[in-house]
């Protein structure tokens, strides 16, 4: 008798899962990378975990908390994610540029890297700057703090002046702490010499 | 004249201070884009929510019908909704500095589409996704989750 129900059972929540009817609560999906990187997203806790790792590998969780996983197609995805998908915002963009010896002056070569954040900055809505200055290990630890700051202030003074909001542009230096190019001290190294920016 | 300009000296170095300084710890993200409905719940007051706005740790935010949102994290996560959902930032831990962080949102009902950012890619599964019946651990980095009622 007791198999006879579990057979049963067993045969009611293939049948649901089957008709993809409402038994099934969430559904998950692992979406393909750009340049195919490696991606995985594990669904569920302990014995029931189960790991998604390719491309349109998908798993439906049921009320029940079973997981089963198959594969769905790029027109399946569309179809329930259309309107998710199409509000994801673009993603944040990089930008070193370089600085003159113990100046707050973008070297000349950094012109266009300049120029290219301006136009970024420009094209995206309620944008958000984060200028970290950098400098080489030339000079003291106290100097090169201030300098690294003054560097990243430089930055965003000029994208002040071109008109984006103050508040969402944060200037930090990091002085010689973080050097592109790992060197002994008091060497100079015009590549370490520098402001990252991150536009999102 | 010299208390004067010791009193701009120092208006000037807190308005600088303020302007450089790092941003308030309850900011953990923005919204980039909304499309129809959209609002934003914090402390049981609900608003409108738009492009710009701050969201902030414990945030919920809920879409309509016919309705979209997109949203940034510090850590460059992103994330968006479709329509008729219901998504939490429950908890947000961040450190820009080392990278390393926690994060786990609830969506409690419609579509999600996840990009995750730094805290997924500096320890894989600190980035976590709750739904009612399941728990996502996100190694990384472009997933969608739709949840029925």
């Amino acid at each position: 008798m007791i198999s006879l129900k579990r057979f049963v059972a067993c045969t009611l929540a293939a049948g649901l899962f089957l008709c993809g009817c409402a038994s099934v609560n969430t559904f998950v999906v692992l979406l393909p990378e750009e340049g195919g990187a490696a991606s995985a997203v594990t669904v569920g806790e302990g014995s029931q975990r189960t790991v998604l790792d390719k491309p349109y590998s998908a798993a439906a969780v049921d009320l029940q908390r079973n997981i089963e996983t198959k594969t769905v197609t790029a027109e399946d995805v569309k179809r329930t994610f259309a309107e998710a998908l199409a509000a994801q915002p673009p993603p944040s963009v990089s930008f070193t540029l370089y600085f003159e010896t113990n100046s707050v002056e973008v070297t000349p070569a950094s012109r266009p890297a300049l120029d290219a954040l301006f136009a970024e900055v420009a094209k995206r809505r309620a944008v958000e700057v984060q200028v970290t200055g950098h400098t080489d290990r030339v000079g003291s630890t106290a100097d090169n703090d201030r300098l690294s700051l003054q560097r990243a202030e430089a930055v965003r003074a000029m994208l002040i002046q071109r008109g984006v909001q103050a508040s969402f542009l944060r200037a930090v230096g990091r002085g010689e702490r973080e050097p592109l190019i790992p060197t002994p001290d008091e060497q100079a190294e015009p590549r370490n010499r520098r402001v990252e920016v991150i536009v999102r | 004249m010299k208390w004067l300009l010791q009193i701009m000296f120092a208006v000037s170095c807190a308005v600088f201070a303020v302007a450089a300084g790092p941003i308030a710890a309850a900011q953990i993200g923005q919204i980039k884009n909304t499309a129809g409905q959209v609002f934003l719940l914090r402390n049981n007051n609900q608003q409108p929510a738009k492009a710009g706005d701050i969201v902030e740790e414990a945030d919920i935010i809920t879409t309509g019908a016919n309705s979209s949102v997109g949203i940034t994290l510090i850590d460059n996560s992103r994330l968006s909704a479709g329509p008729n959902s219901r998504i939490e930032l429950k908890q947000f831990r961040f450190n820009p500095t080392t990278q390393e962080g926690e994060s786990l949102t609830e969506v409690r009902r419609g579509t999600l589409a996840v990009v995750s950012g730094q805290i997924a890619k500096r320890s894989p599964e600190a980035m976590k996704v709750q739904t009612p019946t399941t728990i996502l651990g996100v190694r990384g980095t472009t997933f969608a989750v739709r949840v029925e009622e």
